[in-house]
């Protein structure tokens, strides 16, 4: 197993009296595809945000470790890339300014921040959108538009929410290579989506998120061995219902402890049934 | 990359979207520039233009004469010479009664007037007294009605000076001059040549008694709209959250947008200035004379200026960041501006002469006498230190209140 890239240790996020996430520890590895599933509502946003340090943890850290370096990842933003659920273009300027404000920002000369976005929107068969205000630009234009953005300044560990949403069935897989292509290059990606087979296509690693908590995490065959189940559909309904949000998640979260926590509370309240 | 570097490419970014939207350029830029030529060319035109159309009219009066009385033909050949068509009638006046307390006229008068039967009705009668002629008058009227107005003054014109007629020949029945009644003390010479302060100088101290006004007016509301779209519009349009996910630091965030924000409300108030001295320069030569302020004054005026800028972008910035919605930031920040105005609205009263110190600490107060102080050369350096340093502590203040709101965790909001 390769050294972590990011480590998540214990971290919960609570606005005011909701509890969005409970002691969610994870490691990432570098190259590593890793899917974050869940329903609306699970806390994928908020986790992300987690991730890119645009949220604070109310307990527990957010560490990038990498060559030395231990630091909370609002301090090594500049290693991240991320796109949001709302895309964020300024709809006034061209995609290529947009692209270029964030790589700028990122400290990256335009000539080289060019040279990749052209070889990105080649890839992605937008480059003749380059030059175009964003505008009129449908939904997936815009979510490969926000896509180039987050990767022309070369990132280590891109955050991806949900990237393919509203895209058609092409541009969909063309993401997905891209995505795949940059795992394959050694960066490292964490995929939001709420699509178990997308996650199934381009994922290493899933991790399902329900109610705040983290039900599962392994690949997509611990998972299906794990819960006894034929496909991904029927091993996330098992791993997400009848769970309290209340009721906390053990700290040790590996996938057997998880479903062991779920098994034994189902025993419990079958043989509640029994009794009455 | 230098911080200043990562500023500057929020500032310029900032400028780039604001310069696309044509329809904020125009609001912002274009009729700034040409709102004061238009103001000292367009209104006058439009207002004489308004004036001739309704001296074309002619207005129909009734003269309602004392019964046995004969007409006063001088009046009567005036009234004739200015499109007033005169219907005569003859009545007897009640003695020891003032001609507006007749109230059976008065009420066929407000009848005949409302039905549009005459404009105005005008009751005259001889009067006592040892003039040539004595006469007595009163003319109803509607206030409310424009050929009524008109009216009224046509025949208040000419009675002027069929009045003016009388004087002058009664003064030459009695062997005086119009001057040895009216003007027995007289000013030698000209009022202008006996004022010390040259013509630029008078317009100086006519234009601090409003422009520090206008300035604070402009500036609080040049920079609304641009702070709602660049904090709370951002917000609410979702690229935000991408740009907080960037290495940028929040306060260099929030400097870049601040420095934007003061580019477009200075380059607004400053079009505004060019097109008041514009129209003042060169619309109303001869009339209005341009104020004479010597360099030190303009530079504190500039400066002065410069550190309200500072203060009310940031107090603004701050507040629209705040909101939830640009809908939100603007109910909030329309009915601030107000305390932005209410202040410099009283400061254009505050007199100056042995002003107390404390005035020039006062929150926008300092702005406003600093400002008149400056156009009116008449700075004490006490004064000049106190609104400076106070001026530039609430700028601070106001930043670092700005900055605090753009490290507020809830600028990206979702708990899903």
């Amino acid at each position: 197993m390769p050294s972590p890239l990011l480590v998540v240790d214990g971290v919960s996020k609570n606005f005011g009296d909701v509890a969005a996430l409970s002691n969610v520890s994870i490691q990432l590895h570098k190259g590593e595809i890793v899917g974050l599933v869940g329903g609306n509502g699970a806390g994928k946003t908020t986790l992300l945000r987690l991730l890119c340090g645009v949220y604070r943890p109310s307990n527990g850290t957010v560490r990038f470790v990498d060559d030395g370096e231990n630091k909370p990842v609002d301090q090594v933003r500049e290693r991240l890339g991320v796109v949001p659920e709302s895309t964020g273009l300024y709809s006034r300027l061209t995609a290529w300014e947009n692209i270029r404000y964030h790589t700028r920002i990122h400290g990256r000369n335009d000539e080289k921040s060019w040279d990749r976005t052209h070889r990105f929107a080649n890839a992605l068969d937008i480059e003749d959108e380059l030059h175009r205000p964003t505008r009129g630009f449908s939904r997936g234009m815009r979510q490969k538009i926000a896509l180039i953005r987050a990767i022309a300044h070369g990132p280590d560990l891109l955050l991806l929410d949900e990237p393919t949403a509203g895209l058609d069935v092409t541009s969909a897989r063309k993401v997905r290579d891209l995505v795949k292509q940059l795992g394959d290059d050694g960066g490292t990606v964490i995929y939001s989506t709420h699509m178990l087979s997308e996650a199934q296509r381009i994922c290493d690693r899933i991790i399902i998120l329900h109610n705040g908590t983290i039900r599962a995490d392994g690949s997509p065959s611990e998972l299906l061995k794990d819960t006894f189940s034929e496909d991904l559909e029927d091993a996330y309904i098992s791993l997400t219902r009848d769970v309290a949000r209340s009721e906390p998640v053990e700290k040790d979260s590996t996938i057997s402890n998880i479903l062991l926590g779920i098994f034994s509370r189902k025993n419990r309240s079958l043989n509640r049934g029994e009794e009455e | 990359m230098s911080r200043f570097h990562i500023i500057w490419t929020v500032t310029s970014k900032e400028l780039l979207d604001f310069v696309r939207d044509w329809r904020t350029l125009a609001a912002m830029l274009l009729v700034p520039l040409i709102l004061f030529p238009i103001i000292f060319v367009a209104v006058p035109m439009f207002l004489q233009g308004e004036a001739e159309e309704l001296g074309e009219y002619s207005v129909s009066v009734q003269l309602v004469i004392e019964e046995g009385q004969d007409n006063p033909n001088e009046l009567m050949s005036l009234l004739n010479s200015t499109s007033v068509i005169v219907h005569y009638s003859n009545t007897n006046f009640e003695q020891n009664k003032s001609l507006s307390d007749h109230d059976t006229l008065r009420d066929d008068a407000s009848l005949s007037i409302r039905n549009g039967e005459f404009d105005a009705i005008l009751l005259l009668r001889e009067g006592d007294g040892n003039a040539s002629e004595n006469w007595e008058y009163v003319i109803f009227s509607d206030s409310t009605d424009e050929l009524s107005r008109e009216a009224r003054t046509r025949l208040l014109n000419q009675i002027d000076i069929w009045e003016d007629g009388i004087i002058s020949s009664t003064l030459s029945e009695n062997q005086l001059e119009r001057d040895d009644v009216y003007d027995p003390v007289t000013w030698d010479g000209t009022v202008e040549a006996a004022d010390i302060a040259t013509s630029g100088e008078q317009a100086a101290f006519t234009f601090a008694l409003f422009v520090p006004f206008i300035i604070s007016l402009w500036t609080a509301t040049s920079a609304v709209q641009p702070s709602i779209d660049l904090t709370a519009g951002e917000r609410e349009r979702g690229t935000l959250e991408a740009l907080l996910t960037t290495p940028i630091a929040r306060s260099d965030l929030m400097w870049g947008k601040w420095l934007a924000v003061a580019i477009i409300a200075s380059a607004s108030v400053l079009l505004q200035l060019v097109g008041l001295f514009v129209a003042i320069r060169f619309l109303a030569a001869g009339i209005l004379t341009p104020p004479t302020v010597s360099i030190v004054g303009w530079i504190l005026f500039v400066f002065t200026i410069l550190l309200f800028a500072i203060f009310v972008v940031a107090v603004e910035m701050a507040v629209a960041m705040r909101a939830r919605s640009v809908k939100e930031a603007g109910s909030t920040l329309g009915p601030m501006v107000i305390l932005f105005i209410g202040p410099a609205l009283f400061a254009q009263f505050v007199n100056m002469e042995n002003i107390e110190a404390w005035w020039f600490i006062a929150p926008i107060f300092n702005i406003c006498l600093g400002m008149r102080a400056s156009l009116l050369g008449d700075v004490s350096i006490v004064h000049a230190m106190l609104w400076m340093s106070s001026s530039l502590l609430y700028a601070l203040v106001a930043t670092g209140w700005a900055s605090k709101q753009f490290n507020r965790e809830d600028l990206v909001e979702s708990i899903s």
